[in-house]
């Protein structure tokens, strides 16, 4: 019987929504189909979407011509031109500087462009690690319970017990600066949150009547999980990886702000809006403003989707 | 009741010998001998051997887990690199400034409940809209970055139009911190205009947070079966929003402000460096800078603490209002 991922959603759910279908002659959706229809009308999630798309397609762009050896951006971004900044204050934006250049010369707009990169790799990356440690860790805990389950909660309980940001800093100062570390800290330390949401999950849903059923059907553990449990848990999962995204651009840009996340001359929006305060305080305002004007407009565009995408999985808000 | 708070206590002391290893480790885990560093630059072989022996450094990993946390149940967290001077008095000298701020944040971010509501019986209307949508604009903006627009917009922006519109020398907000900020009142006004930024930077950032959670939480109990009840026997409507809608749906957000109140008070970091104000966090970050890894561990360990024993008495309180929470496990 050829199932499509659809189809797998939680028995009840399941019945409420047919009835629902048939009873207004619609056609019945999946689980994602509704989710998407209810989406597509959260005009917030929408702007949310359309931002990441934005953001994913330069950011990639950037990343595939970075790795070809090409310069997407109009300039160097580290290129230093001291005839772009007569008095050591940089120049206005232009035409051919939309975003004005910085104190020693540097085209802003490229600067923008190659973080815009920077960005996306930590974010995608730091939760790409998160949610492998959690998907790892949180069935195991949830399915088995017992020894195994107890020290992993306990121990993702000593995860939850320091303050995060303060967390990352200690790491950071012990891994020392620089890209590979900030998203290797940010994901090393997020896991809990995924490993204890995929176990209440789990918790909920093993006792359903689909998997004794499988279970009848003398499917092994491994499966169960798998084509099972971990298809109908992963809802939440989704919505705090959006969220998650959005959180570890923020930790980056706030280590790099601090001075111990991205390193110069590489540009990151966190750090150049560290390098450029005194010149923003001088009057100065492009060096700042455009950085931080795409750092705000990003995470935005990351919390609205997740903000959506919540309500639109939530069964409780189904009207 | 009783028994759920012994549990949670004794949760909670798992989590903090927990807390302890993972910091021990961290701080193990440090390249560079830390013998080496306090010895200076060209120290003799012999001269390094002797501090680090002094430091307990050749003994095996467990005599020094062990003798560390001794110490730290004596409050002792080791003396800093740089300054010199016990940890813990620095802590003390610091935890004052934080926890005003820390404090007048969260009162602030208390804002966020009426616009919460308001929102909620709402639902849809212009206002509902607008609000939700800077709710979640506002929640997006790293502290820094609204830190940095604030202070301009403060301490220059509006100083430079005040005084060309009315030609009198206003210099904005007072911005130097005063070192005696320990209480608000009866200190002096400057250390007042210090605090006043910060915490509105903070506060405006979690009123965004706060309003959202608000609105979902209210949205959920005015669907609820007794709202129709109360509303059914004729009740008020303020009746019912207030003491009916708002005494359930406050619980979660409450518990939201416990914790911002105890994450903030070593939390404080990025405001406090971007505002250059005196406390735990501007402590934490000056060490990080300067590699003095017994301050950076010891602010850690301190703030780590606090927040746990906040979240352990907002866990208490939300089970005393909230019978289902001591009653489920």
């Amino acid at each position: 019987m050829a199932r499509s991922k659809g189809d797998k959603i939680v028995a009840d759910e399941a019945t409420a929504s047919d009835s629902q279908a048939r009873a207004s002659g619609e056609k019945a959706l999946g689980l994602w189909g509704d989710t998407w229809r209810r989406l597509r009308r959260n005009k917030l999630a929408v702007v949310g979407m359309c931002i990441i798309s934005v953001f994913l397609v330069v950011g990639m762009a950037t990343e595939i011509a970075n790795i070809a050896g090409v310069n997407l951006a109009p300039y160097d971004p580290n290129q230093v031109d001291y005839k772009l900044s007569p008095t050591g204050l940089g120049s206005p934006p232009s035409l051919t500087h939309p975003f004005g250049t910085d104190y020693i010369g540097r085209d802003i707009f490229s600067r923008c462009l190659v973080a815009t990169r920077i960005s996306l790799i930590v974010g995608v990356i730091a939760v790409a690690i998160a949610v492998t440690m959690g998907l790892a860790l949180g069935p195991v805990s949830g399915f088995y319970g017992g020894a195994i389950d107890a020290a992993i909660m306990r121990l993702a309980d000593v995860f939850f017990a320091y303050p995060y940001i303060l967390f990352v800093l200690l790491i950071m100062t012990i891994l020392g600066p620089g890209f590979v570390n900030v998203f290797l800290a940010i994901g090393i330390l997020s896991w809990a949150t995924y490993a204890r949401l995929v176990r209440g999950q789990i918790l909920s849903i093993k006792t359903m009547e689909y998997v004794e059923a499988a279970r009848a059907q003398g499917a092994s553990d491994l499966r169960i999980i798998f084509r099972h449990v971990l298809p109908n848990s992963m809802a939440p999962i989704y919505v705090s990886m959006a969220m998650g995204v959005g959180g570890a651009i923020v930790t980056e840009a706030t280590l790099s702000y601090l001075g111990i996340g991205i390193q110069p001359p590489n540009a990151s929006w966190g750090k150049m809006i560290a390098d450029y305060v005194t010149y923003f305080q001088a009057g100065r305002w492009w060096m700042l403003t455009f950085p931080s004007i795409l750092l705000v407009v990003t995470v935005f565009g990351f919390i609205s989707f997740g903000n959506g995408l919540r309500d639109a999985t939530d069964p409780k808000l189904k009207e | 009741m009783l028994a759920y708070i012994v549990r949670r206590l004794f949760q909670l002391i798992i989590v903090l010998v927990g807390v302890t290893i993972i910091t021990f480790i961290i701080m193990f885990a440090v390249p560079g001998n830390p013998a080496r560093l306090l010895a200076g630059k060209d120290a003799t072989p012999a001269k390094i051997a002797l501090i680090s022996h002094n430091l307990g450094l050749d003994r095996p990993l467990y005599v020094q887990y062990y003798k560390f946390v001794v110490r730290l149940l004596h409050g002792d967290l080791g003396q800093s690199y740089a300054v010199r001077q016990p940890v813990m008095q620095m802590i003390k000298q610091n935890v004052g400034n934080t926890a005003q701020l820390a404090v007048a944040a969260v009162l602030i971010e208390m804002l966020g409940i009426p616009l919460g509501v308001y929102s909620a019986l709402r639902q849809y209307s212009f206002w509902d809209t607008a609000l939700t949508t800077s709710a979640l604009v506002i929640w997006g903006i790293p502290v820094f970055v609204l830190g940095v627009f604030l202070e301009q917009f403060f301490w220059v922006t509006l100083p430079h139009w005040v005084n060309s519109w009315f030609g009198t020398m206003w210099t904005g907000l007072p911005q130097t911190p005063g070192r005696n900020v320990w209480l608000i009142f009866p200190g002096s006004w400057t250390s007042v205009g210090a605090l006043v930024l910060p915490a509105f930077t903070l506060g405006i950032l979690e009123v965004a947070y706060i309003s959202y959670m608000q609105r979902a939480a209210m949205l959920e109990v005015i669907r609820s079966d007794y709202i129709r009840t109360a509303r059914a026997k004729g009740l008020s409507e303020r009746k019912v929003v207030l003491k009916h809608g708002l005494k359930n749906a406050i619980i979660p957000v409450m518990t939201i402000a416990g914790i911002d109140l105890g994450a903030l008070m070593g939390g404080a970091i990025v405001t406090e460096t971007v505002f250059n104000r005196p406390g735990l966090g501007l402590m934490i970050y000056n060490a990080i800078g300067a590699r003095d890894l017994p301050v950076v561990s010891g602010g850690v360990l301190f703030a780590t603490l606090v927040y746990v024993v906040a979240n352990l008495i907002v866990d208490i309180a939300y089970a005393y209002v909230d019978p289902r929470i001591r009653l489920g496990e």
